[in-house]
C-alpha cells in the first residue's frame, strides 16, 4: 500500500523550474478562460442546459485545484476533500435559508468554513505521514458525513432538524449579489467561472510564494526539510487549511446552484473521484487536474447512463495509471518537447501492457 | 530525570573552569531505544573554532549522538547546552534557528530543484516566516536568500552549475551541495556526517581543503572514518566505542592511547 502510495507520488508531470506555470502556460490558461467566458452566450443561444454541465465541471475544477495544492504540490493526498466541500455546502445552505442570500456574506462564510475544517482535520493529521495521513483524512471525513447524515447537531441542540439528515436541505435560494438575476444561467456562470480564475490565480501566486517554495520542498524532501529550518507539521497545516478554503468555496458555490445541500457532497466518492481527477489530468501542474476534472464531470454525464458510472471510472483509472501515469498535462507534456519520442513511448507502454495480458 | 538532572547541574556548577569557551556541552548524554543503549552517558566540550572529529566503530553511537544534537531524537537522559543554552528535546527545525546545522552522510535535497534553488530554500529559511508577504510575495523577489545561496556555492565551487537540476550533478558535486545547504543557514556549529565517504582521492582532497576553509569562521564536529584525514584536520578526536565516550584529546593523544586501540581492532573485527 506504501509503495502504491509513493509510486503515485512520483507522477508528476512538471519537473524543474521556480515557477508553476511558465509565461507560455500562463498565457494559454488566460485564453482558456477567456474563451470560456466568450463562449457562454453562444453555448446559451445553442443549448442552455449546457450551461449547467459547464457549472458543473467548473465546479470540480475548482474542487481538483485544491486538491492538487496540498496533493500535487506539497504531498500530502488528502483522501477526505469531500468533508470540506460539504461543509462549504452546508453552512451555505444553511445561511441562505435563516440568515442572509448574499454572496459577500455567504461564500466567505463557506471558505472560512472550509479553512476551519481543514486545519482541524489537518491539526490532527498531519502528525501521521504517508498513506496514513491519507486514512486519517478520509475517517475525518467520514465522520462529518455520519453527522450530516444522522443529523446530529439536531439532536445535541434539541432542535427539529439542521441538516435535514439524510434528505439534506432543499429549496437554497440563488445568491443575491449587485442585483444580478442568478435564475439566468449565463450569470451563475459567469460568477462561477471568475472565482475559479480568481482561485487559479491566487494558488498560482501562492504556489510561488516563499511559503509555497517551503511545500515543494517538503513534496520532494520532507526529511531534509525540518533540517534546514522549517516547521514542517506547521506548514502542512496551514497548507491543508488553504486547500480546504477553495473546497468550502466550491461547496458555497454549487450548493445554491442545485438548490440542495445533502450528504452526497460529504460521500466519501466524491474524494475519490477528485483523487482520480486530480491524477487523470496531471498532479502538480494546477491546470492538468482542472482539465482532468472537467472531462471526468463530462464523460459522467455523457456516459452515466450507458453504464454503471463507478465501472467507467475505474477502468479510466486503470487506463491513466497504465498509458499515461503522469496524466494529460504529462501527455501534453511530453507530445510538445518530442513528439515522436512521445509516441514512441505511448506504443510501447501498448505492447509491454498486451504482452504482459498474454503472459 | 529530574533529580538526576539536577545532580548534573551541580556538578557543572562545581567545575566551571574547562567550559569557559565551550559552545557545545553534552551532559551525561544517554539515549536508549529499548533494552538498547545507543548513547551512554556522554559527556563531551566542544570548544569555539575548532574541529572535533567523532571516531568510532560501526554502532558506537556516532550518528544516534548527532541526532540528538540536532533534535531528530529526544534524549532519554542528560542534557545537550548549545551557547549556554538547554536544546535537548527541541525541534529539529528550533535547533537550526539556534545555530546548529547538519549535513548528511547520504546525499539528502531536493533532486528536482536547481542547485541554487535548493541552496536559496535552505537559506530563505532566515527570512520569512508566516507573516502577510511570506504568502503573497513572488520567492525571487527576497534578494537576500538568493545573494546568500550564490555566495555559498562560490564558497563550495558550484556556482556554475548554479542553475543546473541538482539531479544532473556529479557525485563529488552532491556532496558538496549538500554541504552548501548546511552552510546557507549561516550556522555556528555544524555536523558533517561523513563528508568524504564515498569520494576519490581528488574529490577528497578538495573537500578537505574546504572542510578547512569552513573551519575559519564555524565550530565543526565530523563523523569520518579515513584515519589519515582525522589526524590531519582535528583540533580534538572524540572515540565513541560501544555508545559510551572512549576518550577525548588531541589527535597524538589519541593515537598513543591503547584502549582505542583495542576497540578499533574489535570493532574491525566486526565489521
Amino acid at each position: 500500500m506504501q509503495q502504491v502510495f509513493d509510486f503515485i507520488r512520483r507522477q508528476r508531470p512538471s519537473g524543474t523550474g521556480n515557477q508553476i506555470l511558465s509565461s507560455g502556460g500562463r498565457l494559454v490558461l488566460v485564453l482558456a478562460i477567456a474563451s470560456l467566458a466568450a463562449l457562454g452566450p453562444v453555448i446559451q443561444s445553442v443549448q442552455p442546459f449546457w450551461l449547467n454541465l459547464l457549472i458543473r465541471m467548473l465546479t470540480f475544477a475548482l474542487l481538483a485545484l485544491s486538491l492538487d495544492f496540498i496533493f500535487g504540490y506539497a504531498g500530502l493526498l488528502s483522501f477526505g476533500h469531500a468533508a470540506m466541500y460539504g461543509a462549504g455546502g452546508y453552512v451555505a445552505a444553511l445561511l441562505i435559508t435563516k440568515v442572509t442570500a448574499s454572496a459577500l456574506v455567504v461564500l466567505p462564510a463557506a471558505i472560512i468554513t472550509g479553512v476551519i475544517t481543514a486545519a482541524v482535520i489537518g491539526w490532527v493529521s498531519v502528525r501521521a505521514r504517508g498513506i496514513y495521513f491519507a486514512m486519517l483524512t478520509l475517517a475525518f471525513a467520514q465522520m462529518i458525513y455520519i453527522i450530516a447524515f444522522t443529523d446530529l447537531p439536531a439532536a445535541i441542540l434539541s432542535m427539529e432538524t439542521v441538516t435535514g439528515g439524510d434528505n439534506g436541505l432543499y429549496g437554497i435560494q440563488l445568491y443575491e449579489l449587485f442585483g444580478i438575476d442568478f435564475r439566468n444561467r449565463l450569470n451563475y456562470y459567469y460568477l462561477t467561472l471568475g472565482l475559479v480564475a480568481l482561485s487559479l490565480a491566487g494558488l498560482v501566486r501562492l504556489a510561488n510564494s516563499p511559503f509555497g517554495r517551503v511545500l515543494q520542498g517538503i513534496r520532494e524532501n520532507e526529511g531534509r526539510i525540518e533540517f534546514i529550518g522549517y516547521d514542517v507539521d506547521r506548514y502542512k497545516v496551514i497548507a491543508f487549511a488553504i486547500s480546504g478554503g477553495f473546497a468550502g468555496l466550491a461547496g458555497g458555490l454549487y450548493v445554491p446552484f442545485q438548490s440542495v445541500a445533502n450528504p452526497e457532497l460529504l460521500h466519501w466518492t466524491v474524494s475519490g473521484e477528485l483523487v482520480v481527477m486530480v491524477l487523470l489530468g496531471g498532479m502538480g501542474t494546477f491546470w492538468g487536474p482542472m482539465v482532468g476534472a472537467g472531462l471526468v464531470v463530462f464523460l459522467e454525464d455523457r456516459l452515466g447512463g450507458v453504464a454503471s458510472w463507478e465501472v467507467i471510472l475505474g477502468g479510466l483509472f486503470v487506463a491513466v495509471v497504465i498509458f499515461a501515469p503522469r496524466g494529460l498535462a504529462g501527455m501534453i507534456v511530453a507530445v510538445r518537447n518530442d513528439p515522436r519520442a512521445a509516441l514512441g513511448k505511448a506504443i510501447q507502454a501498448l505492447k509491454n501492457y498486451v504482452e504482459a495480458v498474454r503472459g | 530525570m529530574s533529580s538526576n538532572a539536577d545532580e548534573l547541574e551541580r556538578a557543572d556548577v562545581s567545575q566551571p573552569s574547562t567550559s569557559s569557551d565551550a559552545i557545545l556541552r553534552t551532559d551525561g548524554l544517554t539515549k536508549r531505544f529499548g533494552p538498547l543503549t545507543a548513547t551512554d552517558n556522554i559527556s563531551l566540550e566542544i570548544q569555539e573554532n575548532s574541529i572535533t572529529s567523532i571516531i568510532g566503530p560501526n554502532g558506537a553511537g556516532k550518528t544516534t549522538l548527532f541526532n540528538l544534537i540536532t533534535g531528530k531524537y529526544e534524549p532519554t537522559d542528560g542534557k545537550i547546552v548549545f551557547q549556554n543554552e538547554s536544546i535537548g528535546g527541541k525541534d529539529p527545525h528550533q535547533i537550526v534557528r539556534h545555530g546548529i546545522v547538519r549535513s548528511f552522510q547520504i546525499t539528502n535535497f531536493f533532486t528536482e530543484l536547481t542547485t541554487i534553488e535548493n541552496v536559496r530554500l535552505a537559506a530563505q529559511a532566515r527570512y520569512t516566516g508566516f507573516g502577510p508577504t511570506d504568502f503573497l510575495k513572488h520567492h525571487a523577489s527576497l534578494e537576500e536568500p538568493i545573494s546568500d545561496a550564490m555566495r555559498v556555492l562560490e564558497r563550495v565551487q558550484l556556482d556554475d552549475v548554479a542553475h543546473e537540476p541538482a539531479s544532473n550533478l556529479s557525485y563529488g558535486q552532491r556532496r558538496h551541495l549538500e554541504i552548501a545547504i548546511a552552510l546557507a543557514s549561516d550556522p555556528d556549529l555544524l555536523l558533517m556526517d561523513e563528508p568524504t565517504a564515498g569520494m576519490s582521492p581528488e574529490e577528497t582532497n578538495e573537500t578537505v581543503e574546504l572542510i578547512e576553509d569552513i573551519a575559519t569562521d564555524i565550530t565543526l564536529i565530523i563523523i569520518e572514518h579515513d584515519m589519515e584525514i582525522v589526524m590531519g584536520i582535528s583540533d580534538q578526536i572524540a572515540v565513541l566505542n560501544n555508545g559510551s565516550l572512549l576518550t577525548q584529546g588531541a589527535p597524538a593523544e589519541i593515537q598513543q592511547d591503547e584502549r582505542v586501540q583495542r576497540a578499533y581492532l574489535r570493532g574491525g573485527g566486526r565489521d
